[in-house]
């Protein structure tokens, strides 16, 4: 039974590997910078954070297909809502860049999970002064 | 802690632990087995390095299976290569930050999943309606199909209809290969998600017991890695000179 043998040693191998690299504990995550508001008392964003977390790409995918094809604007999910309440400014008055690093919101878990944001190549990923707060859409023309 | 997650990372330890004990086992008997003939299918390479080209064009686009079978080579590579995208994808929850070649690799593998799902449905109709092969089919030829396939329609589904929180597996999964034991990320629990590392998990477990064998095993078949050189250089396994000879010199001049 020498297989039997070899995998006690492995055993002990791996109890001893654990123990050592066990204890370090910590795992990479992203920091999620946090929103300007909470959406309401109960809820933080527009739809439960279980949900948005699953289904936010899917929500702007028909929120822009709805839009550029149909032309209907005022929906409930809209990208300029997301990124005025989401996108913060740090000390210096700067707000973070889409396209490198990972403190822009959607970049902390997009780089994280390897995930590309299309968006911005036209969208603007800062928020807009002209906005009103009340997550409302744009009513411009 | 919560059930799932230690259920689905102490099965990823055990599996990976069976994968690769009786793997390497496997590959352990594979290279100790003698070879007492010379035996590489011909016309075959007259030198080391034409071997080394032959197993590569063997593993890289299956030339032999090209020569013999049409059907099986097309739908085999098609199969094969999409699921180097897609394992090259996935590479994406065990490391962080993700390396460069796993970020462009994304989109493609994202689609590759059609064609992986295409090629292993067209080995499933050659297997289930090609008489011949379906008169030698066994249940664990079904076995390797089905466990794929699995993988392919509830990975496929993730990506396209019924997402989970991505962010939150690969911190799960980071926490496993940290060996933070019992102190892991909680795990996601979308039932396809854990469709599909159940079927990965059960693969990893019957690979070193089954025809996947196929992977380390193409490496050691005699008929494609032998040197075609028997007048050049005698071949002899050394237990048969140590049986039957006094010294294998005293032979060569006969």
């Amino acid at each position: 039974m020498k297989i039997l043998k070899n995998l006690r040693k492995l055993g002990f191998g791996l109890l001893l590997v654990t123990t050592v690299v066990g204890a370090s504990g910590e795992v990479p995550m992203p920091e999620i910078p946090k929103a300007k508001q909470n959406f309401s008392a109960e809820q933080s964003c527009i739809e439960p954070t279980d949900i948005m977390r699953r289904q936010h790409g899917t929500f702007l995918k028909h929120y822009r297909n709805d839009t550029t094809r149909r032309g209907i604007r005022a929906i409930q999910y809209n990208l300029v809502a997301c990124i005025n309440c989401h996108v913060t400014a740090d000390e210096s008055g700067n707000y973070p860049n889409v396209h490198k690093g990972s403190e822009h919101f959607c970049r902390s878990c997009h780089s994280y999970a390897a995930v590309n944001v299309d968006c911005f190549q036209c969208h603007t990923s800062q928020p807009q002064e002209s906005f009103s707060s009340d997550m409302g859409p744009v009513q411009s023309d | 802690m919560e059930f799932w997650t230690a259920f689905y990372a102490i099965s990823f330890y055990v599996a990976t632990l069976i994968f690769l004990v009786f793997g390497g086992h496997k590959v352990y008997q594979y290279a100790v087995t003698p070879a007492p003939l010379k035996i590489p299918t011909t016309p075959a390479p007259v030198t080391t390095s034409g071997v080394v080209v032959r197993l590569l064009l063997e593993v890289t686009i299956f030339k032999s299976l090209f020569r013999s079978n049409k059907w099986i080579w097309l739908f085999a590579l098609i199969f094969h290569l999409a699921l180097w995208i897609v394992l090259i994808r996935h590479l994406r929850y065990f490391i962080d930050p993700v390396w460069a070649i796993v970020a462009l690799a994304q989109p493609f593998g994202k689609y590759g999943s059609f064609a992986m799902l295409f090629g292993l449905f067209a080995l499933l109709a050659r297997r289930m309606f090609v008489a011949r092969i379906c008169y030698i089919s066994t249940p664990s030829d079904y076995l390797m199909l089905f466990l794929l396939l699995a993988i392919g329609i509830s990975g496929t589904l993730i990506s396209f209809v019924t997402h989970t929180d991505i962010i939150q597996f690969k911190a799960f999964m980071l926490s496993v290969l940290n060996f933070n034991f019992f102190n892991w990320q909680t795990i996601p629990t979308d039932t396809m998600l854990l469709v599909h590392l159940t079927a990965v998990i059960l693969l990893m477990i019957v690979f070193p017991f089954s025809k996947l064998l196929h992977v380390p095993g193409v490496f050691f078949s005699p008929t494609r890695n032998q040197v075609d050189n028997p007048r050049e250089k005698r071949h002899v396994a050394p237990w048969a000179v140590k049986e039957f000879e006094t010294s294998p010199a005293s032979t060569t001049s006969e």
